[in-house]
Parts: C-alpha cells; structure tokens; sequence
C-alpha cells in the first residue's frame, strides 16, 4: 500500500518510523521529492538540504537497527525559516545583505529539533529580516500562496507556512514579532503558535525586535504544534539565551482537555473593527460556537489600550531593529561593496545596496525614534504603551482562560495588492498586542470561507506561560470544527494533495 | 608659556577624570565564555557573541558583576540596586555589533568618593588663595554647572520610580573646602559621580597610516580578542584643581582596585585608562570654562604633565585674548605637549536605549554583602592599621599598605616587631627591596626573596652587626643567592666592629694622618667629620661600625 507523505502527520511520521512502516530515509526522500513537484509553483524555499536531510535520516535508521532509543520526533522532516543558523547551510534572512552568509553554529531551536530526531529538509523563504506581512520583501522572490498562487502567504514566516500547507514538510519552525507565524498560518490554513515570550531560545536566531521575536512552529495538527514545542523547550531555559526561562513542558501528553468550566474571552469591539472582513468573523463567531458547544463559557472581556499596540509597536520594533541590523556593515561578513576607497564609503554603499527597501524603512525609522529629544517622546511613550497593554491582558486573564480574536483581518490578498506600507502594517492588527505583552497565541484553520474559498482561522491567546492550556483550548476548537463541519483534519491545499511524496 | 605655579595662582583649573580598568583578574569576557588574553595571538579567543555574529546574544558575567560591586563599595559608592544595560550605538569595526553595551542613566555603582591626602612638594600646586570660604563657593558653583548628566536623566526612568538613592559621602552641593595644614599638606574630598559595567572594544592596528591613526592607513588591522573585556568607568566629579591631585586620585585608585583584586592595573598595558577633563576659569568666577578632553594618559607622569600642559596652553590662549574650543586632545609625551584628535562640534548621538537582550538587574542584599563579605582591608584602613601596630613612618606604611603584595610581604617580615625593629624592615622593604625588584624587572611573587630574610637582615641593623652600607651588599647577595643574611654576612666576614677598644687606634691613626681636617673641625667645621668617618671605615676595611667612629672621633677631638 502506498501512502503519500502529505497525508501524515508529524506524530504518525515519528510513530511510522518507530515502528519499522517505513525508514526515515524513505521518509526524507518522499518529502524531498514532494518539494521537487511542489516548489517550483509555490516557491516556498530558499535551499532545500538533501545531503543534510539525507545524512539525518540515515543516522535515524542506523540507530534504530542498532535497537537504540529513538528520539521523540525521529524522522520528521521539517523546514527552517531562513533567519535561523543551521551548520553548513546559508543563512540569508532573504536578504542580499547575507545572500553567501554561512553560520559557523547552529540556533539552539534548530538543534534541539535535530536532537529530537527531526530531519531538515530546506530553508524557507520570507520578508526581508522578517520586515513583513507577505513574503513579498524577500530580495530573492515572492512565495505563492498554495490554495491560490496569485496570492501572497502571508508573513513575515510566509515561506515556512506556504511549506507547510502544500504538504512538504508536516512542521516548520517560524518566528513571530509582531504576527509573523500566526498571521501566515492563517493565511494559509494551518496551524501556527507564538509561544510566551522566554519559552523558545532565541540564541541563533537573526534578531528583528529582541524584546518581542519568538520561535515557534508551524503543524497541519494542533497535536504537532504541541510536539513541536515540547522539543524546543526539552532541556529547559538556554543558558545562551539571557532572556529565555524554565516553563512547563509535555504540552502534547495534556492535550486532550474538557472544555466545561473554561471561560473564553470574546471582545465585542474586535468583532466590529474596520477592515474585518466578513467570513474572517464569521470563521471567528463559529470558532465560539464550537467552544461553546464543548461546554466552554463565553465571557466578554476589554482590552482597553490595545489601540495603542500597533503605534507602540511600529516604534519598538524599529528601533531594536535598527540596533540589531547595525553589525550588518561589510566589514566582517556579508555583502561588500567592492572598490570603497575609505571604510566609512563601504559601510554605506555595503547597507545601501545591500538592504532592501523595507529594510532600510524600518531602520531609518528606528535611528529617527531613537535620536536624542525624540526618544522622549516616542519610545518612553511606547514603553508604556507597552505597560498597559500588558496590564490590561493581565486583568482579563484573571477573568478567563484564554481570548478569542481574528488572527487576520481579511483572508489572503493579491501579490502587489497592499502596495502602501501603512495598509499592510494593519495586517498585523489583531497578532501585535501579544508580542507587546509577551504572551502566547495560536491560529487554528477554520476551513475555507464562504466569499474567496480561502482559508479563514481563529486565533486563541493565553496568559504568558499558560501555553498548555492555551493548546488545550487549540486541540478542543480543531476537534469541535472538524466534527461539526465534517472535515478532516491535517488538509493540505487542494491543488497539491498527493502531487509527489509518495513513500516508497 | 608660563609655569603652572604662576599660571594657578590667576586661574583655577577644574579637573574631572575619567579612569577605565579592565577587569583582567577574571576568567572570561563580559558577554560570553571567551577567555581573556593579553598577549596571545591575534583573534584566537573569539566566539559568535563578541564576534557580533548573526543570531547571538549577550549572557552577562556575575563575576563581573561582583567586581564592579566591589569597587563600588570599596569607593564609598551607594551600590544600586536596579540598573540596565544599554546599547550605545556608533558606526566603527572596533565594536563588531556597531553597538557597544554599557550602561544608562542609572550605575551600579553611584555617588561615592574618596579622601585625597595631599602632601609634599606636590601640595604647592594648589596655592594658598585655594582654600578656605572662596574655594568652598568655587567646588559649589563647579558642580552645580558640570552637567549633572545623572540626576537629570535618572528621574522618571524604567529604573527608577524616584531618583537613585544617594551616599552620605555625595553631597550634590559639592564637597567640603580642603583645609592647609602647617607642613602645607591638605586633605581634599573628591567625588566619584558613578562606575559604570561595560565592554571593552577590540584593538585595531592602521598600517601606513600617519602616527597609528585611521586616516591614510593602506590596512587595518582588528584583534577581537579584546572586544568584550569586561571594563568598569569611574567618572569622577570635577572637584579636582592641580594635576598632583588627579595623579594622587589615580595612584590611590590604582591601590585600592589593586588590594581588592579585580585588575592588574597596568597603565602600560592598558588595562587601566584614564581620560582628564580639564577646563580654567579666573579665581573667583563661578561659570566654567570650555574643557578639553585629553588622551594618550599612560602613566602616572603622563597624566600630571599633560595636565600641566594643558592647563598652561588654555591659559595662554585666554590671555592672548583666544577661544578655548570644546575638543579632544591628543599628549605626545616625546614632545611634551597636547594636540588637537578631533572637534566636537555638535555632541555625538548615540541613540543610548536599554538592551532588550539583557534583564534588568535588581541585585539582592545577600549578593551585596555576599561582595562585601569578600573585600579585604583596604589601603587606607591598613595604613592606619601598620602605624599603630608598628609604629613605623606614615608614609612607608602608606606606600606599603597600597601593594597588597608588599603589605602582606611586609607583615610577615615584621611579624612581632615594633618601633624601630618594624621600622628597620620597613626602611628595607621601602627602599632596598622595592629598588631590587625594579632593577632585576620581577615581580615580588616572583623574586624568591622570603619575609624571614628581609625579617633577619633587620635584626643584624638594628643589632648594629652591619651598617647599613653593608645592608646594601648584604641584601642584594641574600636576593641572588637565597641564603640567610646571617651566614652571608659571617661567610664576607662583614660583621661589624662596634667595640670601641679595637676602634680607637684606627681613630687614632686616622687623625693623625689627616691633621689639617682634625684642625678645620676643631675650628668649627662640624662637616669635616664626615670625611673623618669615611677614612676610618676605608680603614677599618668597612667593617667599623660608622656611628662608633662618629663618636670616638668627636670625643678625640673635643676632648
């Protein structure tokens, strides 16, 4: 019986090669050869890594005919997004700055997905140093969204999650600093969570906005988010990573909850903002029925400043980030302008040239907001913009258990369709507050809606460290969806089901 | 250009400096594991943190932490509990992030000071009209127009709810007037405005270019062995008015994060810097004058001349009628003079905000006095400690009690002695042995000489078994050889003739040989003794004891 890898999920993958059903080595190479009839459409990657994948696979299948202990998630390719350091691959952040760059080490999440067994399989495409919502900013080339390639996936993890929907890889590793996992999953119609800031290392990832990235996965399940993150936070806090701290563990073991007793919080303004488009809401309105259904109690909450959070954040974000891309000269590494006649001409031709427009957008923003007798005025206001907003999320979570909100405001849009930087800001209208307040969230598909056809999700947000129950209420909307629409879980977009990746 | 002598007593100069130590007693660097080297090869202690490579983070050094605290407490500072780092951004390949991390508004360590006993030919610097009620108002009005950078951007930070908690040492006022004492000594209170945690950058070598600089080099050159040094910056309030008095300030610095072991200070090597601030204004006036920022202040003399110099230079200028321009300047000790480095003619931005990679701080008590806990006795404490427990000379003790080395060297070679036998050691730990280590160029760890030596070579001084003459030789032998001084001095047959029935007829003989200088004596030349003495132990072969002649001679001669 032949059995395409699109159809698997990660913990029927990892279960499969336990088992002895099929090797990793069959697994890697069904999954590199969905990428090879996939790709070429979507346009998802910046490297695919077969003798890497290869290399890891054949280690699973050695020890395991060793009779050796296989690790948790043994033989489950996955793909990276490319501000991620992996050994002997480039890492490119989709910018000419480090078009050649190659780290010499390796992103703790990264290695602690290899040492639960996972095999890499490609590096995935995005906005330029994550300065996005569409992938459209990479300097190499746009990613398509697979349920319709005239349209963007979303962003700024817009490859990983494009990757991930058009059945190339059953997980993938994003980072969300104002949205960048949950908007993209949503977008594309799988699963996508920003864990509490401080539960995944950031050690060896190419910082955006220090105080607001977070590393987290990408799954077509609820379950293999939470395997996924049950492998980033094996091991505890990363003693290379000064802001990361010790949390909970074993989210998939608890995964399985009872609703009855939960309080969901809803937030009536939210419903009614401009621009929400009308399926997205009534993907949303149903995610609350379902709950509802399942015995959850629906509470209306307010989050009175959170119409600060997108003006806070267009300053906080700027202003780390042009602190975090200043190492980017042409000194060290990276592009060089040839031919400088004096260090100060290289360093500016070398970022000039080198960085993209949105790029050099942000970091000219930050460089103004950071000046002295703005400062002040800006980022002390953002600051505590900032304290507010957190305060507030912390008053409702003492009322409920977790939030419910669009992830998106619209579904999908056309490639070149938000061509204004301010408009495509406000995609990240309902993700941003959270990495302002540090806690947790997850977009969970709602099928595909009534007016594009597209796919239309539900983001659910917990207090921070309140992750397990945050996938708890996750797992219980994905269960009460599938059974009341009557749809299967683990979908991957209709044009590629089954188009390569059949394991041998 | 007139002398500094003239030149202060028509202008007041105002003095702050800015001292940097790299915290060389540590294992590894600031942010990271990385060893710290001094010496060793080019970009071989390096990693992706103090290489500022994609992706890495900064993992603060406690070690370091507890360092800064103990400098802090060890100056008098009011230790603060809560403080940040903050990213101070300029764009240049020293500092491999383009940014370097340092700190805010808010220091470890804030408000301390020390008390600078100011004596000898030094204490001149300062003229008579820089005491008293004037100089009271001028340390006032100093301080109250140095821009308090500090206090005012303290309040209404994340640090702080209210401004950071001050030291009964600190009084923003400023401090109290230094008073003269009869023998021209002074005791002047000199503010330490904050010792701040930072990063050292890495060094860069201009090939070709005019005297190391940058512009017009063919290549340069980055070791990032050093980026990431662990370094602390003292700034001091600018109540310092002679160059004596900021070389004082240094050396004592110097002693203290010496005894506490956080650096080996070395102002050769660089591991310990100082910048001067240095502005004149007319005795009595109350606004400041446009300072200049001087560099290149390697050493103790470098510091005080350059100071000198510059106070000279601005007060010619302003006498000829020019413009003293806010600059940093560049000492050419070669040249004995200070040169124009750079202009500022606006003040740099560098865009100071907390770093989002590190937590804020919020040090226990337990840690601070765990810190405590682990500081020995200071310099000053030891020295009160070696006068009345030896009885020896204050300035012997203070130059010993300031090398812990030497002070623990010198207990032990005083152990259970006072007054004249603790003073004979003294006398050969001050003089004999600190001259041996300095000609032979080793460390007093390293000499081989022992406290038991230096304690027996004393007992045979104060015994009056050799002079000390013969100290010298017998010192210099022990030091070579290892032996006791004891068997030395027996093996030369160098023991000393202090019986006066052999000693006479050499007296005897000597006064006859040189009657004319026996007559000038006896005429009222007391000198001429000396001479007297010198015959007879050139005599006597050395062996006679110099004080016995001193006295046979006298009474032959007066008797």
């Amino acid at each position: 019986m032949s059995v395409n890898i699109d159809t698997l999920t990660a913990a029927q993958i990892a279960a499969g090669v336990r088992a002895g059903e099929f090797t990793a080595a069959d697994v890697a190479r069904a999954a590199l050869d969905a990428i090879a009839q996939r790709e070429p459409e979507v346009q998802a990657l910046l490297q695919v890594t077969p003798d890497l994948a290869l290399e890891a696979a054949e280690h699973i299948d050695a020890m395991r005919a060793a009779g050796a202990d296989l690790p948790p998630l043994a033989g489950v390719p996955f793909v990276i997004k490319d501000n991620m350091n992996l050994a002997g691959t480039r890492t490119t952040c989709a910018s000419r700055m480090l078009e050649n760059y190659e780290s010499p080490y390796t992103a703790t999440c990264v290695q602690r997905m290899l040492d639960a067994g996972c095999v890499p399989v490609a590096k995935a495409n995005m906005d330029e140093f994550a300065f996005g919502s569409s992938t459209e900013s990479s300097a190499f080339h746009p990613t398509n969204n697979p349920w319709d390639l005239a349209r963007v996936p979303g962003g700024s993890s817009g490859g990983s999650a494009a990757a991930v929907a058009a059945g190339m890889a059953p997980l993938a590793l994003g980072s969300d600093t104002g949205g960048s996992i949950r908007q993209p999953a949503a977008l594309c119609g799988v699963v996508g969570m920003k864990p509490t800031y401080g539960m995944v290392s950031r050690y060896g990832v190419v910082a955006f906005g220090s105080s607001l990235d977070q590393v987290g996965p990408f799954g077509r399940t609820v379950e293999d988010v939470a395997l996924a993150l049950d492998v980033l936070t094996a091991g505890g806090r990363d003693p290379f990573d000064g802001t990361s701290q010790d949390a909970a563990t074993s989210f998939a073991a608890s995964l399985e909850a009872d609703m009855a007793g939960k309080r969901i919080g809803v937030i009536p303004a939210f419903m009614e903002a401009d621009g929400l488009a009308p399926e997205v809401k009534s993907a949303v309105e149903q995610a609350a029925r379902v709950l509802e259904a399942q015995g959850a109690e629906l509470v209306e909450v307010d989050l009175p400043h959170l119409d600060a959070a997108i003006a806070a954040y267009y300053v906080i974000g700027p202003a780390e980030a042009f602190s975090n891309l200043a190492r980017f000269d042409g000194v060290r590494y990276g592009y060089q302008e040839p031919a400088c006649s004096n260090l100060a001409e290289q360093s500016s031709r070398s970022r000039a040239h080198g960085f993209g427009t949105e790029a050099k957008r942000r970091q000219m923003l930050g460089a103004y907001l950071l000046s002295s007798g703005v400062y002040e005025r800006y980022y002390r206001a953002a600051q505590k913009a900032r304290t507010l907003i957190t305060e507030d999320y912390r008053c409702a979570f003492e009322r409920v258990d977790a939030i419910l909100m669009p992830a998106s405001p619209t579904v999908a849009f056309r490639h070149g369709e938000l061509s204004d930087p301010t408009q495509m800001y406000l995609s990240d209208m309902f993700t941003i507050s959270l990495n302002i307040a540090g806690n947790c969230g997850i977009s969970v598909p709602m099928g595909a809606g009534a007016d594009s056809g597209m796919p239309v999700a539900a983001q659910l947000v917990s207090a921070a460290f309140n992750d397990t129950t945050l996938l708890q209420v996750a797992r219980a909307l994905e269960r009460g969806y599938a059974e009341a629409a009557s749809a299967p879980g683990c979908t991957v977009a209709p044009g590629f089901a089954g188009k390569g990746g059949e394991l041998a | 250009m007139r002398e500094l002598k003239d030149v202060l007593q028509d202008w007041e100069a105002v003095i702050g400096l800015e001292v940097h130590t790299e915290l060389t007693t540590l294992e590894t660097k600031m942010f990271c594991g990385c060893k710290l080297s001094h010496d060793d090869a080019p970009n071989t202690h390096v990693c992706p943190v103090c290489l500022g490579l994609p992706g890495a983070l900064p993992v603060p050094n406690q070690r370091a932490i507890e360092s800064i605290v103990k400098a802090g407490l060890a100056t008098n500072c009011q230790i603060q509990k809560r403080s940040m780092f903050y990213r101070k951004h300029y764009f240049y390949p020293d500092m491999a992030k383009n940014f370097q991390t340092t700190q805010g508004p808010v220091a470890f360590c804030m408000y301390g000071g020390l008390d600078l006993e100011v004596s000898g030919p030094g204490a001149a610097e300062r003229p008579t009209c820089a005491f008293g009620e004037g100089e009271a108002a001028s340390l006032a009005s100093a301080s109250a127009n140095a821009e308090g950078l500090s206090r005012q951007m303290a309040e209404s930070l994340p640090e702080y709810g209210d401004t950071p908690v001050t030291s009964e040492y600190y009084r923003e006022s400023g401090p109290a007037a230094p008073v003269r004492h009869e023998d021209g000594s002074y005791t002047a209170p000199i503010r330490i405005l904050r010792i701040h945690m930072e990063e050292d950058a890495a060094k860069m070598v201009h090939v070709g270019g005019q005297e190391g600089r940058i512009g017009g080099a063919a290549e340069s050159l980055i070791d990032y062995n050093r980026c990431g040094t662990p370094l602390i910056e003292l700034v001091t309030e600018p109540d310092l008015r002679t160059p004596e008095e900021a070389r004082l300030f240094m050396e004592k610095l110097r002693r203290i994060f010496l005894t506490i072991g956080i650096s080996d200070c070395s102002m050769e090597k660089g591991s310990m810097r100082c910048d001067g601030n240095v502005s004149i204004r007319r005795r009595g006036e109350s606004s400041l004058g446009t300072k200049t920022e001087l560099k290149n202040l390697n050493s103790f003399k470098a510091l005080h001349d350059a100071l000198a110099y510059e106070i000279c230079r601005q007060a010619e200028v302003l006498e000829q009628g020019g413009v003293i321009y806010q600059e940093t300047r560049h000492w050419e000790p070669s040249r004995k003079r200070t040169v124009v480095m750079r202009v500022k003619e606006t003040a740099d931005d560098y865009r100071l905000f907390p770093d989002p990679d590190l937590a804020p701080f919020d040090l226990s008590d337990e840690f601070i006095e765990h810190c405590r806990a682990e500081l020995p006795e200071l310099p000053d404490a030891k020295r009160e400690r070696f006068e009345a427990e030896f009885g020896i000379k204050r300035a012997d003790a203070e130059q010993m009690a300031g090398d812990p080395d030497t002070a623990a060297f010198f207990e032990a070679a005083a152990a259970g002695t006072s007054g004249k036998a603790a003073q004979a050691v003294a006398n050969l730990v001050v003089n004999e042995l600190a001259a041996y280590l300095k000609g032979a160029g080793v460390a007093l760890g390293e000499s081989g000489i022992a406290p038991a030596q230096v304690a027996s070579l004393a007992k045979l001084l104060t015994s009056d078994a050799i002079s000390s003459n013969q100290a010298h030789e017998v010192f210099e032998a022990m030091a070579k050889s290892g032996e006791d001084p004891e068997a030395i001095v027996d093996a030369r047959g160098m023991r000393q003739v202090s019986d006066a029935g052999a000693l006479q007829p050499i007296v005897d003989e000597v006064l006859a040989a040189c009657a004319d200088q026996a007559q000038q004596y006896r005429d009222g030349n007391q000198k001429v003794i000396g001479f007297l003495v010198g015959q007879c132990m050139k005599a006597s072969r050395g062996k006679g004891n110099p004080k016995l002649f001193n006295e046979l001679l006298r009474a032959s001669l007066e008797g």
